[in-house]
């Protein structure tokens, strides 16, 4: 197990010096390049360029530019934001991309977690109305677009129903008299979030190892226990009105971009369900004289999870696609919004930061779900 | 005691496999293969669904020229340049002359639809030939050389992958200028290094240990001929099959870029609705005309070819295969 | 009449698929006394396989039981709810898969899951009896304790075959079904698992039904013979009544199938033509149309099963009178 890690973080640092040089490779196919822009003032002497292009260091062979640009970027000096002049593009990033993790991170849990359940549930009960309107609305979910999900929810829940707001980050009138600013607040739910998951994730963990029967209420007695725990943390906080009001806003973009993926991962869960149901060994186990519930819930989804983990992997670039359009429609500022206005507006050092980070991001996840996958499947962790 | 055996009378009545000529035995054996596959399709009335949805929009493409020849005027109905000026108003909700409305610069929304419709199935062709060409070369020389060279293509692969494709086109539409063209070239060659490779090369793969890929080599073809000869032909079905995925993500994907405003493509659904934000109308369920019909196409034309798709899965596929 | 372990009467059960009604087991009777070893043979498709399923209740969702009886120790088991019969499953009848390899859970250890199914028979209390159930169980198989504690994947392929051996015997049946236990290994550690499975069988008591195609492996291990043709059960009787003398014209064409090393040299035969059909089979008997005595009676009206001669059964109006020699 030790060695298959290592072998996977160190193909995953080469993957991502691979997707540096492409991401370079890039800029420079470009036609034109940063100089031109820069040093476009008519004013400018033939000579005065020359001069000012070998300053930039503009005229140096492209290996060497290469060079320079990537340990820059290893030390985090990724530029000056043309549109957030003159904040530099880590800063941006550095305050933007929790946000997108908290979005991406919320939102894939869930879904995942509700669409496994849903979909063993379902390849359990074959049959009936109820498989074919769900197939039906799975698919509709799966392949509907996107920016135009997300705007009929805009419309519905916030427009409509007045229950969400319409978009952004957070209300300005309320933040007039705050004594912290959003990022604090913000870092703190983070926190919160992730510490409540880890917390949950352990005493579920333990749970486990109970009888049967008790297994139930001391794993919503954990759920109970870190609600409360949050509760009161926010509580004696001072700060939970405004805490409150930025998950107001998070919600609604949370809610489109986990109820897309769902589909997708109950679907696909119960169609490995009934491949994993028509194993010989489930077969076995039912001829062991099991009951139905612990064949369903101990013997055939812990197999069929592993071609949904599998599939993590590759549907990772869609949740990272979805947060893009979801915060666009939003207008919720985290790394995918800042990654398209930038692009929209020609900010090449932010577009090649945020395209950075949305690398790094990917790289991280694939890792973790390797990792994930070889905990879950013995013939990895033991071969 | 032989007799007991000889007198079995199953073998007065079976007729010897030499009386057919051989042409005759293919001709049957193909168009059996044609009906059962057939059969097999229609099984599934997913499949059927997605295939009347494709030929519902494939019959706007050839109705649009119709329409614009003979019955619309162009100055009026011309999807990109067109501006009704009787109306005074734009954009103005669905009447008998423009039966989905106008959009705010007064064009018609009919006529926009079915020239979308055409850019649409153009770039999702272009899209999926290239995949096509991609997936299957880079797959079967990457499962016959195996090695390094696989290894090579497997990391790339990896990477690809990865990467959100949304994400890196944003980056590319703000480098480059990206018409239709470039754009199915790009979505073509990205989808093909990625996934599809993976699974073609697996498939050729399970291929390339049969014995008469050994029995070919002992006979002495060289390594492309053996590659294209007898590989690729195996693998034609799984590509095909991936091309309809293809096309389907290729619409999503330009429909989702122009709505950003990052291609420069004229007309197409994704620019509709572009021009609905752009114009502010974005969120008014008034003007309904102007985002439900673009919207509506996009995921129903994307819903069909992934359901085409998944019914061809079933007979292609050799481990869904339930034979 | 001694007590038997196993009473079968006219089983018939079908399957029910989109072409049509596939009538896989039909009107099979037989008996099985504690400690005998009965081994089921025929060709691929004649239902074998389909009985063991339809004894244990393991049978899919499209197949039905349209008539008959199967009494295990007097208990009646068709009638039985499911849960009842859950609690009969691997306590009073287990089994050993074909292609057992496949019956172990890839993700679980294996010594866990033999002690799942001795916890879900509430056979132990305590986790160091299972422990030591598990051990002893794999000793009985010629299997290493320590290798309790890995998991499938790490098990060579008799070692797995032995671990669900060992599996079935967890909770000490009175009835093992093995549907061809040892096909998928070499002839040599075929033989010996072979060897071992007679040896624990006889140790423990325990019945045993084997099925298999391979006439070899049935001769080896078997007391009693049943021969099955079609969804029928054509033929059943001691080994040895079936060896020396096989009374129907099927089994007898499968004896000359395959060669002896004494007696005088013959040439080997084949027995043309195909098993039919089962969705619509024969009339009458269902070997008629590939058998060399068959008569216009025997296409009208499926002959009965009846006992020929000491415990020998056979369902056939022209019996074989030739008795083998050697072999």
């Amino acid at each position: 197990m030790r060695r298959y890690l290592l072998r996977r973080i160190f193909q995953n640092i080469l993957t991502f010096f691979l997707f540096l040089t492409a991401v370079y490779l890039l800029l420079d196919a470009v036609p034109g390049d940063f100089g031109d822009l820069y040093l476009s003032d008519p004013r400018l002497t033939p000579d005065e360029r020359q001069v000012l292009r070998a300053r930039l260091g503009l005229d140096k062979p492209v290996l060497e530019r290469f060079g320079i640009w990537l340990v820059n970027l290893l030390q985090g000096d990724m530029g000056i934001s043309f549109s957030n002049y003159p904040r530099k593009v880590l800063d941006v990033i550095v305050e933007r991309a929790p946000r997108t993790i908290l979005l991406f991170l919320s939102s894939t849990v869930i879904s995942y977690y509700v669409g496994f359940l849903s979909g063993k549930v379902l390849a359990w009960r074959r049959g009936g109305p109820l498989e074919y309107t769900t197939t039906i609305a799975g698919i509709a979910l799966y392949t509907v677009f996107l920016p135009w999900f997300a705007l009929m929810m805009v419309w519905l829940f916030a427009f409509t129903l007045d229950i969400f707001p319409i978009g952004k980050f957070l209300d300005p009138v309320l933040w007039r008299a705050a004594p912290v600013d959003a990022n604090y607040v913000f870092h703190r739910i983070l926190l919160t979030a992730v510490i409540g998951g880890l917390v949950l994730f352990v005493w579920l963990y333990f749970a486990q190892r109970l009888d049967p029967a008790k297994r139930r209420p001391v794993g919503w007695a954990g759920l109970v226990v870190v609600i409360v725990g949050a509760f009161l943390y926010w509580n004696t906080s001072g700060v939970g009105k405004y805490a409150l009001d930025i998950s107001h806003h998070l919600l609604l973009p949370i809610m489109t971009l986990t109820v897309v993926n769902f589909a997708g991962v109950m679907l696909l869960t119960r169609n490995s369900m009934l491949e994993t149901l028509r194993e010989d060994y489930i077969m076995a186990a039912r001829a062991k004289g099991l009951k139905d519930a612990v064949i369903r819930d101990k013997h055939a989804s812990r197999n069929a999870m592993l071609p949904v983990a599998t599939s993590f992997i590759l549907a990772l670039a869609f949740v990272l696609d979805g947060g893009v359009i979801t915060e666009s429609t939003f207008s919720w500022p985290g790394m995918g919004l800042t990654l398209l206005t930038a692009a929209q507006t020609q900010d090449v050092p932010m577009v090649i930061g945020a395209l950075v980070f949305t690398g790094v991001l990917a790289l991280t996840g694939h890792l973790v779900a390797d990792v994930l996958y070889a905990f879950l499947d013995p013939r990895i962790r033991y071969s | 005691m032989t007799d007991i055996i000889t007198k079995s009378p199953a073998l007065q009545t079976t007729p010897l496999a030499t009386d057919i000529p051989v042409w005759r035995v293919r001709l049957r054996l193909l168009w059996r293969g044609i009906r059962t596959n057939v059969a097999l399709f229609t099984e599934n009335p997913i499949g059927l669904v997605g295939l009347a949805i494709i030929v519902v929009f494939a019959s706007l493409i050839v109705i649009h020229p119709i329409l614009m020849k003979s019955v619309w005027d162009r100055n009026v109905y011309d999807p990109v340049l067109g501006i009704d000026l009787a109306i005074p108003f734009h954009p103005a909700p669905p009447s008998p002359e423009h039966l989905l409305g106008t959009d705010p610069l007064g064009r018609d929304v009919l006529s926009q639809l079915m020239h979308g419709t055409r850019s649409a199935f153009i770039l999702g062709s272009l899209a999926a030939i290239v995949n096509f060409i991609v997936a299957t070369t880079i797959g079967a020389i990457a499962a016959y050389f195996s090695g390094v060279v696989d290894s090579i293509f497997m990391r790339i692969a990896d990477l690809v992958l990865m990467m959100p494709v949304i994400t890196i086109l944003i980056v590319l539409g703000s480098l480059l200028n990206l018409e239709m063209l470039h754009l199915a070239i790009v979505i073509g060659i990205l989808s093909g290094l990625g996934g599809t490779t993976i699974i073609i090369k697996s498939q050729a793969l399970t291929i390339k240990v049969r014995t008469y890929i050994e029995a070919a080599r002992v006979a002495g073809g060289n390594d492309f001929h053996i590659i294209f000869k007898h590989i690729v032909p195996n693998l034609l079905p799984l590509s095909f099959l991936y091309m309809t995925f293809t096309v389907s993500a290729a619409i999503a994907i330009e429909a989702v870029l122009s709505f950003f405003g990052i291609l420069n493509i004229r007309m197409s659904w994704g620019v509709m609705i572009h021009t609905t934000q752009y114009a502010g109308y974005l969120l008014d369920m008034s003007k309904w005309w102007l985002i439900f019909p673009s919207s509506v196409s996009i995921s129903l034309l994307t819903a069909a070819f992934y359901l085409v798709g998944r019914a061809l899965d079933e007979i292609v596929n050799p481990r869904l295969r339930k034979r | 009449m001694t007590d038997y372990l196993l009473k079968v009467e006219d089983l018939t059960m079908h399957y029910m698929t989109r072409t049509g009604e596939v009538s896989a087991v039909d009107n099979v009777s037989f008996a099985l006394r504690k400690g005998e070893s009965m081994g089921l043979v025929g060709e691929s498709g004649c239902g074998k396989t389909s009985i063991a399923a339809t004894l244990l209740k393991l049978l899919p969702e499209n197949a039905k039981v349209k008539s008959g009886k199967v009494l295990v120790n007097g208990t009646e088991l068709l009638s039985l709810s499911e849960e009842e019969m859950r609690s009969i499953r691997w306590k009073r009848i287990s089994m050993v898969f074909q292609a057992a390899m496949n019956s172990l859970n890839p993700v679980y250890k294996v010594g866990d899951q033999i002690i799942e199914a001795l916890e879900n028979h509430n056979m132990i209390s305590s986790n160091e009896e299972a422990r030591k159930r598990v051990e002893d169980l794999f000793l009985l198989v010629d299997l290493d304790p320590k290798m309790m504690d890995q998991y499938p994947h790490e098990y060579s392929g008799g070692m797995r075959q032995r671990a669900v051996i060992a599996m079935a015997m967890a909770c000490h049946p009175d009835l093992i079904i093995a549907d061809e236990p040892t096909t998928a290994l070499d002839v040599i550690v075929q033989d010996n698992l072979l060897r071992e499975m007679t040896a624990i069988q006889k140790k423990l008591g325990m019945s045993m039904i084997y099925i298999s195609h391979d006439i070899a492996v049935i001769a080896e291990v078997s007391d009693r013979i049943g021969v099955m043709y079609a969804g029928r059960l054509v033929e059943y009787g001691s080994a040895k009544q079936i060896f020396k003398r096989p009374l129907h014209p099927y089994t007898h064409g499968l004896m000359s199938t395959f060669p002896s090393i004494v007696g005088p040299k013959r040439e080997l035969k084949t027995m043309p033509g195909e098993p039919p059909d089962l969705i619509n089979p024969p009339s009458g008997c269902r070997f008629h149309p590939r058998c060399p005595k068959a008569q216009q009676i025997c296409s009208q009206q499926a002959p009965e099963f009846r006992d020929l001669s000491g415990d020998h059964y056979v369902g056939c109006y022209f019996p074989m009178e030739v008795t083998f020699d050697g072999g």
